[in-house]
């Protein structure tokens, strides 16, 4: 086995990363108007961002100073374009200065960028164009930036999508500069469109405004990781992804605090890396979900021992349900490289909210509750209890200041200490709304300003405690995913009809969620059905990138609702009470004998 | 079977927790129920073992053992 640590001896390396702290010039924690003057006042100083290579090379290195010049000169090429003032400019944010250059660029140019994923995925090429060519339609983009690579996915993408400008990142920096002078948005304009919720079919974006942007990133320093002139902060998170982008490349840039980064992949492919270029270059702050700290500390081996990650202050969790047995596990393999269980921060928040919601004091340890896992289904109250029949969860901190929370019982009370209910919130970080969708808008704000999370939990100590998800979603290593889109792409195999498909979460006994997928069965022999099970397996693992269980099971067996909607809800429950079964041939017998026959 | 495909199998066996059998047109998401994030674990052996980088995109558009070998094997010429 390689050492998980192996670098490259390759030649191409620059020489220092920027400073952790900027001498001459005061730190100034968000206190501006638009995004555009945070960058110019921490361009007055030497600190900025830092990539390093998929080996841990420092590959480039990106002063704000330099980030400002280049965005600058980036926005006067998109202008000679002649992009009208708040159009869409839609880049695929991958981890490198040339997405950095486009999304600050548009904020000097008047323009709204629009951070697209990339690509992940063995095989996920097909899945990865419809899902772009959504996200592309629901904002109304006017041109799709991205890397020479990706052009041609991206081009397949923008044609579905009715968009046709496709440029790379090449052709758009050899574009000439126009001479109009730069007007960039301030205060109370519109500031990027987020992706986040929705499926691939129907996907929404997010409209943050500048005051928005402002206001979290202020509180996210102050409140939430308070940070100071000596701290540095790591990331390998997506930019496309708000916890990456507000938390990890906005707020630092608003508060002149130097980041490193690693990418997205390589963080996957070399996991402990991670903590060897934390320990590097002595950071102060980072977060991951808990999956993240899982995987790193079970790759990290031997190697533990040579790090240094004792200056770590802030290990922020979010983007998942927190899980205490993961933290407990990546405290214990990593307190020989003097990392501190105090470090550990958790935290809730979503990207209606541009991120943060609510911090735990980075001053103060975690918070486990151990609750009554019977009382806390039947009753929705959450009971301490200890023993078998407790249910740990992590307290996830007080709400900003400058916000506030409720918990509401379904006729919409507002409950107190210790009842679980829906979490809704109200916030100046709240977006401006879905773009263009005020269907959709209108469906999670309230006419009371306040936004419906989707998010179930309850009080404690005036601590916010997530307990799971009121809608179907399904919540996997960080990522949300749609049960539709399992279930659309199940579909299309011959065998199966639109309604043979449920798709759900289901907890293990280690507290993750399990993906299970309901699948009616009319073939005649079990061997056929075998067979279907694969088929479905395989291309759920293709469209959506996660492994599931196929429970194949009788026709009409699945519960509809009274307008024929699945009821994935009354699916999950028939499944978890035994009352939807696996085929066997027994059944399938009694199939072949009444088409009529269920359960 | 190529030599590049009878080794990159050899590094796909301990991600093989179902015990399927190994062929070139065995799909390496799909057969082998490995996760995402395990899939880039393997991937990462694969560079390692061959001293090649396989780009995003790339294997955006790579299913089975046999279409990994081809760009392994184009991969390493460049080299």
């Amino acid at each position: 086995m390689q050492s998980a640590l192996k670098r490259s001896g390759r030649a191409d390396v620059v020489s220092t990363a920027t400073p952790t702290s900027n001498r001459s010039l005061a730190q100034n924690s968000a206190g501006f108007g638009s995004l555009a003057e945070g960058l110019d006042y921490a361009a007055r100083g030497v600190t900025g961002f830092n990539f390093y290579s998929a080996r841990g090379a420092l590959e480039t290195v990106l002063p704000y100073s330099e980030l400002r010049r280049r965005a600058m000169a980036t926005a006067r090429r998109l202008l000679s374009l002649g992009l009208a003032r708040g159009d869409r400019v839609a880049v695929v944010a991958e981890t490198g200065p040339d997405f950095m250059a486009v999304f600050f660029g548009c904020q000097y140019a008047g323009l709204i960028p629009c951070p697209l994923p990339y690509t992940m995925y063995i095989g996920g090429k097909d899945s990865y164009i419809e899902r772009v060519a959504g996200m592309l339609a629901a904002a109304r983009v006017q041109i799709v930036i991205a890397g020479e690579d990706l052009t041609s996915h991206i081009m397949d993408a923008a044609a579905r999508a009715g968009v046709n400008r496709v440029m790379s990142h090449a052709e758009l920096q050899a574009l000439p500069e126009a001479a109009a002078k730069l007007e960039p948005f301030g205060p109370s304009d519109d500031a990027y469109i987020q992706y986040s919720s929705g499926s691939t079919s129907n996907p929404k974006g997010v409209l943050i405004s500048q005051s928005a942007i402002m206001a979290n990133a202020r509180a996210i320093l102050r409140e939430g990781l308070r940070t100071g002139p000596d701290d540095r902060a790591f990331s390998w998170l997506p930019l496309y992804h708000d916890m990456g982008l507000v938390g990890f490349c906005l707020s630092p840039a608003l508060g002149q605090v130097s980041v490193d980064f690693l990418s997205t992949s390589a963080f996957a492919r070399r996991p402990a890396l991670w903590l060897k270029l934390m320990s590097d270059n002595k950071s102060t702050v980072t977060y991951s979900p808990s999956f993240g700290y899982d995987l790193a500390a079970r790759r990290i081996n031997g190697d533990a021992v040579t790090l240094d990650l004792s200056r770590l202050r802030v290990a922020g969790i979010g983007g998942d349900m927190v899980r205490p047995d993961v933290l407990e596990g990546f405290a214990a393999t990593l307190a020989v490289a003097g990392f501190r269980q105090e470090a550990f921060l958790p935290s809730y928040g979503m990207a209606e909210t541009t991120l943060a919601i609510a911090f735990v004091d980075p001053a103060k340890p975690i918070r486990i509750d151990a609750v009554d896992r019977l009382v806390l289904k039947s009753e929705g109250r959450a009971v301490p209890a200890t023993g078998g029949n407790a249910r740990r969860f992590v307290a996830c901190g007080r709400p900003l200041s400058d916000s506030k929370v409720e918990i509401r019982s379904a006729d919409g009370a507002v409950l107190g200490e210790r009842s679980v209910g829906r979490i809704f919130v109200r916030t100046p970080s709240l977006m401006n709304g879905y773009f263009q969708n005020e269907d959709a808008t209108a469906a999670v704000v309230g006419a009371d300003g306040f936004l419906d999370t989707g998010d179930m939990g309850y009080w404690l100590d005036g601590e916010i405690v997530i307990t799971g998800r009121a809608k179907d979603l399904i919540l996997h290593n960080g990522r949300n995913i749609w049960p539709q889109d399992i279930e659309w792409a199940a579909e299309q195999l011959d065998a199966l009809r639109a309604g043979d498909v449920a798709a759900f979460a289901v907890e293990n006994e280690l507290g993750e969620d399990e993906v299970v997928v309901l699948v009616q069965c009319r073939l005649q022999d079990m061997a056929a059905a075998e067979a279907l099970r694969n088929e479905v397996s395989a291309v759920v693992h293709r469209s959506a990138g996660v492994e599931c269980r196929v429970v194949m099971v009788p026709p009409k067996s699945l519960p509809f609702t009274s307008s024929g909607k699945l009821s994935r809800a009354a699916a999950r429950q028939k499944f978890l009470s035994g009352d939807i079964a696996e085929i066997t041939a027994a059944t399938l017998a009694v199939t072949q004998d009444g088409p009529e026959a269920s359960l | 079977m190529t030599d590049t495909a009878a080794q990159i199998c050899k590094l796909l066996e301990p991600f093989n927790s179902n015990g399927t059998a190994l062929s070139a047109k065995t799909d390496i998401s799909a057969d082998l129920n490995i996760d995402s994030v395990t899939v880039m674990d393997f991937v990462m052996e694969v560079e390692d073992h061959f001293d090649i980088e396989i780009p995003l995109n790339v294997l955006s558009e790579t299913r089975t053992v046999e279409d990994l070998a081809k760009v392994v094997d184009s991969r390493v010429k460049k080299g």
